[in-house]
């Protein structure tokens, strides 16, 4: 099942629809890597709102993500986290370290435009 | 007689009291309760019926007249209550049946009188007017053979001390569990997660932080963060008791899944001691945002939000007071 | 509603499904919302070893109840190499970012209960459980004096008779 990943402005957002397999992950890593570079995209959001498990092979794709658009100059923001979510990731020990997350789509845009726009207030 | 309800339940005083067979043995022994005890303890019986009804009602006579007993049992169902009990409780004195259920039976009456909030002195009081009450009457009915009545009060004294016991330990025991309980309630008491301006909430921690009470502040700060889109949490440790290596793991996990929500989290009220704990267990202090004080948390937060804070003039009034003073 | 579930694990498909009916079971328990992700969660792990080291093997989660407690278990069975060394996997590796780790220490965290038998060439059971609380989540209040009067779990009134 591919990720829908659609282009907002500079950024690319990746909107995760459902529950998504290893396979599933590793595929929305390749198509972002290679979509940040044909658009230009400045920051990737990576929605995971609708996911109720976040366990460790899931982080490590995301930190591969995070690195990857680095590489390709983009900054990630992984957001909508929910507190379950949160809560049995810290329980595994994992803490998404050195990964920009934010509360929600919104909260994601504000915090690329203050990466990527300097001080530009985005809707507070 | 035990109300067959009760016993059908299985609920058992001693069980739950901890109070073993071995127990009422070994107090039996200490009073020197010997099978002689028993043994002259049912040649009265049948006198004690006898004398059963008119020491009862002389017996609750002697509450009523007196005005902090008089008040438990102004209800007259309860007075009709208590004194079926008082008769049973009589006669079983004498009926040579000294085993669990006898225990089990005077453990309850215990209870109930402990239960009604009669106060330990009332209660002892009525066993001292009771024991007087009966003897005069033994020696009324042993007047033909008077060397009988003195070892037979020895043996209902011992018996009635044995009773004593049980009940004092009801007591005991009742009051132990209300403090049991005031004490979970005093732990319960949840952690008030506070929202302050837009974006930004405080979370005073106050007491003892174990591991359930600190799984259930992170699952409410949680929510909070989602439901109150905070950008900013202040926790505030300075009611916090001790922080021991748990207490600091379960803080730091509240703070990392904070962040995984986006969230900053300002940690406030750290003493010297707590943060020289905190090295010491090896946490990476550098890693931790802290600020001394509430007020400088919120402060950090404000500049964290773009809040400023401009106190506006003439406020209060012409000389800067609030009116009145 | 069965108490039983067996779940085969060939594919990162089959991890997913086995979560689900983790989810599942554990809600007819009335685990918190809280409880049933933490579930899923070890469920995830423990099966995705499995499909890494093992290629295929089983999750079986069935409901169990020990006194008056009832509780869900997890158990991941596969015939795969075993595990050399499972002091050492039971070692935290993840704060070093050890992408080796197996996530066991994490899947124990996780649980209440956590039991491991492995033999090299033979394969790997994993065994993990989690009861659920007697009164539910934290918001229940603990229930009234009974039928007799008795202050098993609340405070007690005066004038009740016995």
């Amino acid at each position: 099942m591919a990720v829908p990943i659609l282009k907002h402005q500079d950024y690319l957002i990746a909107s995760i629809q459902s529950l998504l397999t290893d396979t599933d992950l590793w595929h929305l890593c390749d198509d972002l890597a290679a979509q940040v570079g044909q658009v230009r995209a400045r920051g990737v959001i990576v929605d995971v709102t609708v996911l109720d498990v976040l366990d460790s092979f899931a982080t490590r794709v995301l930190c591969a993500i995070a690195q990857a658009m680095k590489l390709r100059g983009a900054h990630t923001v992984i957001v909508g986290i929910q507190p379950e979510v949160a809560f049995a990731m810290v329980q595994l020990g994992l803490s998404l370290e050195g990964v920009a997350t934010a509360l929600d789509l919104e909260e994601g845009l504000a915090y690329l435009d203050r990466r990527t726009k300097g001080t530009r207030n985005h809707g507070g | 007689m035990i109300d067959p309800a009760e016993r059908a339940t299985g609920t058992s005083n001693m069980r739950e009291m901890e109070i073993t067979e071995q127990e009422i043995a070994h107090r039996k022994r200490f009073l020197e309760f010997e099978e002689e005890d028993i043994g002259r303890l049912v040649e009265v019986n049948k006198i004690a019926e006898g004398y059963a009804e008119p020491v009862i009602e002389a017996f609750y006579a002697h509450l009523l007249a007196f005005e902090d007993t008089r008040g438990f049992f102004r209800d007259p169902e309860v007075l009709a209550h208590v004194k079926d009990m008082r008769r049973e409780y009589f006669l079983r004195l004498t009926q040579g049946n000294y085993d669990t259920a006898y225990v089990e039976d005077r453990l309850r009456i215990g209870e109930v009188h402990e239960r009604i909030g009669l106060p330990v002195k009332a209660y002892l009081g009525m066993y001292n007017f009771y024991l007087r009450a009966v003897a005069t009457r033994l020696l009324t009915a042993y007047n033909k053979e008077p060397e009988r009545t003195f070892p037979t009060f020895l043996s209902l004294m011992k018996l009635v001390f044995l009773d004593i016991g049980l009940a004092i330990d009801t007591y005991i025991f009742q009051r132990e569990h209300t403090i049991r309980i005031q004490q979970e309630a005093i732990r319960e008491i949840p952690t008030p997660v506070l929202q302050v301006r837009e974006r930004l909430l405080i979370v005073p921690i106050i007491g003892v932080l174990d591991s359930s009470r600190a799984r259930r502040l992170t699952d409410q700060l949680l929510h909070a963060i989602r439901d109150n889109r905070a950008r900013v949490v202040v926790l505030d440790i300075t009611g916090v008791p001790a922080v021991d290596s748990r207490v600091a793991s379960h803080l730091l996990q509240t703070i990392d899944a904070s962040r995984l929500m986006g969230a900053t989290v300002i940690v406030t009220g750290l003493s010297a001691e707590v943060a020289q704990t905190l090295v010491t267990i090896g946490v990476d202090l550098t890693k931790l945002n802290t600020v001394g004080d509430l007020q400088g948390g919120i402060e950090e937060a404000d500049r964290l939000l773009g809040y400023k804070v401009v106190k506006v003039e003439g406020a209060w009034g012409r000389h800067d007071q609030p009116e009145g003073r | 509603m069965g108490d039983e579930t067996r779940v085969p694990i060939r594919s990162d498909t089959d991890i997913v499904v086995a979560r689900q009916q983790g989810r599942t079971l554990g809600a007819q328990l009335g685990f918190s919302s809280s409880d049933l992700t933490l579930i899923a969660t070890a469920i995830s792990e423990v099966a995705r070893n499995i499909v890494s080291y093992a290629t295929r093997g089983e999750i079986i989660l069935r409901l169990v109840k020990q006194g008056s407690q009832q509780g869900i278990v997890i158990i991941a069975r596969d015939q795969g190499p075993g595990i050399p060394d499972i002091a050492q996997a039971m070692q935290d590796g993840y704060s070093t970012g050890n992408s080796l780790g197996l996530g066991l220490p994490g899947a124990k965290r996780l649980m209440d209960e956590f039991d491991i038998v492995s033999h090299l060439g033979q394969g790997t059971t994993i065994t993990l459980k989690k009861w659920a609380v007697r009164y539910g989540a934290v918001h229940d209040s603990p229930p009234a004096v009974d039928g007799l009067g008795r202050r098993d779990k609340g405070v007690g009134r005066p004038g009740r008779l016995g």
